[in-house]
């Protein structure tokens, strides 16, 4: 469905020096310094596909959406959608993507938003029979007829999102593409989101690319993850096998009677204060319950409990290294 | 050919969509258009009855007389008026690169360009349109002219061409942001020289400003040059009945400029970090 090869985007920036007398040098010598927002991206994504960027602030995702979604010409490497280069076949590929960008709207401001609907109805040359009938899908997700009449300036941050969404999916495009999409809202207009993110995946087959900070996001939507730092792939893959790769321990945290803590051969104390002692073990030389048996033996246990390593804690990893 | 008509019936038809817009905005903000209404003709009745009290203190202008300047300001009016309906959005183009509005533009099967336009369509421009089209019909019956066909088409190509001049202008100014990365609100400035350099007859200026207006910014052909061709007052570069004709020529050769610069500014559009 999406084909991106040796995606590259540089900038150039200018310096310049402090002060008055650096604002002056600048006028008359100028130096640039080129930056590398994207260096060499290659992959592909197949037709149904749920993926979400994430990476930290700066890191090019925004940078690689918007030259998949064709709004910024690369400076090398090319984005294929349906076999299509953007840039080179703009306006014929585009009637196959829908885009939201988060903090950014297509709804015009002054006018009820059935109004921007029936502009992008005539853009898009969308047919009334289906017009209507995808309306109908909408309003089953996310409750979008009673928001039709309102004016846009009236809606509130999750009401303007929802209209967006719709907006971007008017013309049953392949592919969605969401620039962190719930940035802002609160939890049940993220759920609304989310619920609806799921249901075009499911209904329409439709193929989401997502960048987010929401963890929840990536655990509730994201079959693939691809990870970008500093304009890099760092990884590309399934949640699970990420944290598998990136983190492949456990923390197994027990409760003894009293301050004494027993120390393990196969796995590491990482923490101990007063009755709880946390031990970080690797999935694939121990199982909790192996440690657990064997520290038994030693000291009588209250409680316990396991900790997985969560996507904070790849993101953590990720991003430092 | 076939598939050019369809584009162009799509185009036609978002055109209609986007003035039923445009219609809907002006009547959900009721209490602007009454001030419009009276703000935007005062400020050219006014302009007009300057030089009303100019051309009746000193008999002419560098051979214009009083009904040869009222066409010739009407002219001037009413393509000010048109430029204002349907390309006053770029001298707002700085603002959309480096805030990157033009991102929901380049997501849709349609020009750029002309959905920055379009979708912002100014209607309240007929508020100029009115004092133009007055002076102009005064102008008219001064001159005592004669309305044949041949006069009207040559009127509307005219209207045309300098319409176009004056979009292809903003768009070439505007463009300026992409490469500059910074917005300059340069309306203001732009009307200022375009009035004084269309409402009046530019044969007044020094020699090298005249060059300037009619080869380098070539705002000569947007009025001066047609008019006087049209109604034979004065002999300039280029006369005869066909000068209509040459504005709308030179008004296309700015536009297709204006289209390529701004194309070439649109691949270094960098949209805004979010």
């Amino acid at each position: 469905m999406i084909k991106v090869e040796n995606l590259s985007k540089d900038y150039l920036l200018k310096k310049k020096a402090p002060g008055l007398s650096g604002a002056l040098k600048g006028l008359v010598k100028r130096n640039y310094e080129e930056i590398h927002a994207v260096k060499d991206l290659s992959f592909s994504i197949g037709e149904g596909e749920i993926v979400g960027f994430i990476g930290p602030n700066g890191a090019g995702k925004s940078t690689t959406i918007k030259m998949m979604a064709g709004i910024l010409t690369p400076t090398n490497g090319s984005v294929y959608i349906n076999g299509e280069d953007i840039t080179k076949h703009r306006k014929e590929v585009v009637r196959n993507i829908g885009v939201v960008f988060g903090q950014r709207s297509q709804l015009n401001w002054d006018l009820r938003l059935g109004e921007s609907f029936e502009l992008l109805k005539h853009i898009y040359q969308i047919q009334q029979k289906d017009y209507e009938a995808t309306l109908d899908v909408m309003d089953e997700i996310l409750g979008i007829k009673e928001l039709v009449d309102k004016p846009v300036r009236q809606m509130s941050l999750g009401q303007r999102v929802k209209g967006d969404l719709v907006a971007a999916m008017l013309h049953s495009p392949k592919v969605l593409f969401l620039d962190e999409p719930t940035i802002g809202l609160d939890v049940s207009s993220k759920f609304a989101l989310r619920t609806f993110i799921k249901e075009i995946n499911k209904i329409k087959k439709t193929t989401v690319i997502l960048t987010t900070h929401d963890l929840g996001d990536i655990e509730e939507l994201c079959e693939r993850l691809i990870i970008i730092n500093h304009g890099v792939m760092m990884e590309d893959g399934n949640l699970s096998q990420i944290v598998d790769r990136i983190a492949p321990y456990k923390t197994l945290v027990v409760e003894y009677y009293d301050e004494a803590a027993p120390e393990h051969a196969r796995c590491e104390m990482i923490e101990h204060e007063g009755n709880i002692a946390k031990y970080k073990f690797m999935k694939q030389e121990t199982t909790a319950a192996e440690i657990i048996a064997d520290l038994s033996k030693e000291k009588n246990i209250k409680d316990v409990s396991i900790e997985e390593a969560g996507i904070d804690d790849i993101i953590k990893i990720a991003y430092g290294s | 050919m076939k598939k050019g008509f369809k584009e162009l019936c799509h185009y036609m038809d978002v055109t209609g969509q986007c003035i039923k817009m445009a219609f809907m905005t002006i009547i959900e903000y009721p209490s602007s258009i009454a001030g419009w209404l009276i703000s935007n003709p005062l400020q050219f009745i006014m302009g007009f009855a300057i030089i009303k009290f100019v051309v009746e203190s000193f008999g002419e202008i560098n051979g214009w007389n009083y009904g040869q300047l009222a066409f010739l300001y009407g002219i001037s009016v009413i393509s000010h008026a048109l430029s204002m309906i349907f390309f006053v959005q770029g001298w707002f183009m700085g603002y959309y690169v480096i805030y990157g509005d033009f991102d929901q533009y380049l997501t849709r099967p349609l020009g750029v360009l002309y959905q920055f336009f379009f979708t912002n369509i100014n209607i309240f421009g007929i508020t100029d349109l009115i004092p133009g089209i007055i002076v102009f019909i005064y102008g008219c019956a001064k001159c005592q002219l004669a309305i044949t066909p041949l006069f009207l088409i040559q009127v509307i190509i005219m209207l045309v061409g300098a319409t176009l001049i004056r979009g292809g202008i903003y768009i070439l100014i505007g463009s300026t942001s992409f490469h500059t990365r910074s917005a300059v609100d340069f309306g203001q400035y732009t009307q200022e020289i375009m009035d004084k350099t269309t409402m009046y007859p530019i044969s007044m200026y020094p020699e090298s400003m005249q060059f300037i207006l009619t080869y380098l910014i070539p705002v000569g052909w947007v009025s001066f040059y047609p008019v006087s061709a049209l109604l034979g007052v004065e002999n300039t570069v280029l006369n005869g009945l066909a000068v209509p004709f040459v504005t709308l020529a030179v008004g296309l050769v700015v536009m297709i400029l204006a289209g390529a610069y701004f194309t070439s500014g649109l691949k270094k559009y960098e949209s805004a970090g979010n």
